[in-house]
């Protein structure tokens, strides 16, 4: 094999010009490939991951009604037995975090604006999304405290800063009226911009007690140590909740398909972009092929006669296909690397940053360095070489021993 | 028993259309150690032949028995293991593998008949140092000069202890330095290792040294001479 192996390799530089400027060719293919996808998902990933942390949780148990009817009435109990149940339905899990969660208005002494109050433990949500990094004054509440946090949008629309005094007014559980006064401790600045305008932090024991919802939840998030867990964790969490007919276990993709759906439009343009791009390359990649099998149709034909088998042949002519195509991949990926490494995040400025602003977006775009949009080149380019291949193989396949020889 | 053998071997080109008879009802028998030339004009069938003995192309009619084995009815595969075992080739533009060493293209062969790995570097060395390139197994054909070349030629294809040596105008490639240089090699091959050559030839330098010529003129045996090459022809 190793025979076969060197002279395929040095096959493929008796030509050195022509084999460098195709696997340049490549190369330069997964890199405008990776890049383009690099910074369409890298956007998203960012996205993704605020909502996830902020928002849902890789993985996320309700009560099985909560899903269609986001309402306090559908709030599950949770205590210890279930926390421990939860903790130890598999070693995967690292974080879980609990939440009550219910549309109310929220008043000054003159106005009052909708708001989406958020009962929750200040300790546990800092240590799942790092919330009290987004602190932009004052201080967050401890767990029985009568007071509440603000994010900055809300305080800004209502005209309320730290030390003033709250008003919300909305529905408790089963129709019971909530209203109640909550000393502003803190204000954040909600790094997702449409929650930025909504959001109303209160201490998770004195929310369910002000919504009439002791001991229950809307939301138990959970995180386990890698996002590909996600669902093997929640297979498991299914398996050990499985006797609870009340509660469901979602993952982020079944909570926010919109986004996904989004996401999978907006990469259509970059994918069509690889594959006219591969298709350029893929041809350039068969010129070569071509030019290596036609001007070596003699060498073929004498290699026949002196007792090759053609399919040793085919072998050998397969291995050089697949070395270019290994070193364009590698070159590539590694190139398309370092210059994701080197930009990344590409912070905008200007009238470009507050447009973005505007959209309610970070003015960065981050670029991503998800494994598969690497890998996905190999593939494809291998693929490609699959194809190429076809070429010099047919041709092996009839060639007439005497007609090559002679050639 | 004839090494090689062949009885009313024809091959039509283009049967259908335009039919070209380049052999006709050859009948021919090549004994071991024989040194044999196969000579006649432009399209007399020698080359024909030749491909025909070495289980190249497939005759249109007649048999090639080769030690008694006949090789007309054999499918590609198979043929192509017979060649590797027992037919070694010389071609007129050397055609050695550009890429290798001269050592390693007379290994190839060897590799092929997926000998021991050991045996066949012993055997490659000894095989070039024969052919009087001991000193030169290092070299790649771009490297070496055209009479070098065929001498790894013929070393490539005596690696595989085939039971005969089919030469297709070996020396046509040559100047006469080197022509008579490779004849000497291929004759003390013949005489000292009784290896069989078949060559086709117009080189009246090759003929000279033949201890058999087969004539061919339009695809059929025109005359078949037995001879010393130092006393000329006996028959």
């Amino acid at each position: 094999m190793l025979t076969y192996i060197t002279l395929a390799w040095r096959n493929l530089w008796r030509n050195k010009r022509r084999t460098m400027i195709t696997v340049s060719a490549i190369a330069f293919a997964v890199i405008v490939s990776v890049l383009l996808q690099s910074l369409n998902r890298g956007s998203y990933e960012m996205m993704i991951d605020r909502m996830v942390s902020f928002n849902t949780g890789y993985l996320q148990i309700q009560d099985f009604r909560y899903d269609d009817e986001a309402s306090l009435d559908n709030a599950f109990f949770y205590d210890e037995e279930l926390r421990e149940r939860v903790l130890h339905a598999d070693d995967r899990i690292r974080k879980i975090l609990p939440r009550l969660q219910t549309f109310m208005l929220a008043a000054n002494g003159a106005s009052a604006r909708g708001a989406m109050v958020f009962g929750i433990d200040p300790e546990k949500e800092d240590r799942f999304n790092d919330l009290k990094g987004y602190k932009t004054e004052g201080r967050f509440f401890e767990l029985d405290e009568q007071a509440a946090v603000l994010s900055q949008g809300m305080a800004d629309r209502l005209q309320l800063t730290v030390g003033d005094t709250l008003v919300l007014l909305g529905q408790g559980r089963f129709g019971m009226s909530a209203s109640g006064l909550f000393k502003i401790t803190g204000l954040m600045d909600h790094p997702i911009r449409e929650m930025n305008n909504q959001a109303v932090y209160l201490p998770l024991n004195t929310a369910q007690e002000f919504l009439s919802a002791e001991d229950h939840l809307t939301a138990l998030m959970i995180a386990p140590e890698r996002e590909r867990q996600t669902e093997s964790v929640a297979a498991a969490l299914r398996q050990a909740l499985r006797h609870d007919d009340e509660l469901v276990v979602f993952t982020w993709p079944e909570l926010m398909p919109e986004l996904l759906d989004l996401m999978e439009f907006d990469l259509a343009g970059p994918r069509l972009m690889t594959v006219i791009l591969y298709v350029v390359i893929g041809f350039g990649f068969f010129g070569t092929i071509l030019t290596m099998t036609m001007e070596r149709i003699r060498e073929f034909g004498v290699l026949l006669s002196v007792g090759m088998r053609r399919v040793r042949l085919a072998a050998v002519v397969f291995l050089e296909t697949l070395f270019i195509c290994l070193m364009g991949v590698i070159t590539g990926v590694i190139l398309s690397l370092g210059l994701i490494a080197l930009i990344d995040p590409i912070r905008l400025s200007g009238r470009a940053a507050q447009a973005v602003i505007d959209m309610g977006f970070e003015p960065v775009l981050p670029l991503s360095y998800a494994p598969d949009q690497f890998y996905t080149q190999g593939i494809y380019v291998f693929l490609i070489a699959m194809l190429v291949f076809l070429f010099p193989l047919w041709k092996l396949f009839r060639l007439n021993i005497i007609e090559a020889a002679r050639s | 028993m004839a090494i090689l053998k062949t009885t009313d071997l024809s091959k039509v080109y283009n049967p259908d259309t335009v039919p070209v008879h380049a052999l006709r009802d050859v009948s021919v028998s090549i004994e071991k150690g024989e040194f044999t030339s196969v000579v006649g004009p432009s399209g007399s069938g020698k080359t024909t032949l030749l491909n025909l003995v070495g289980g190249l192309d497939k005759p249109t009619s007649g048999e090639v028995e080769v030690e008694g084995i006949r090789i007309a009815g054999m499918k590609d595969r198979e043929l192509t293991n017979f060649r590797l075992h027992n037919i070694g080739f010389v071609f007129q533009h050397y055609n050695l593998i550009p890429v290798f060493s001269a050592r390693e293209n007379v290994s190839f062969i060897m590799l092929l008949q997926n000998q021991d790995k050991e045996k066949m570097q012993e055997r490659a060395d000894e095989l070039l140092r024969a052919v009087g390139l001991g000193n030169r197994k290092d070299a790649r054909p771009p490297q070496m000069s055209g009479g070098e070349q065929q001498r790894v030629a013929v070393a490539r294809a005596l690696a595989s202890k085939p039971k005969f040596i089919l030469a297709d105008e070996p020396t046509a490639s040559l100047d006469t330095e080197a022509a008579m240089n490779l004849l000497d090699i291929m004759q003390r091959m013949n005489q000292e290792q009784n290896v069989t050559f078949v060559f086709s030839t117009h080189d009246q330098r090759v003929i000279d040294r033949a201890r058999r010529v087969i004539t061919l003129v339009d695809g059929a045996v025109d005359s078949d001479e037995h001879r010393d090459p130092d006393e000329g022809a006996t028959a």
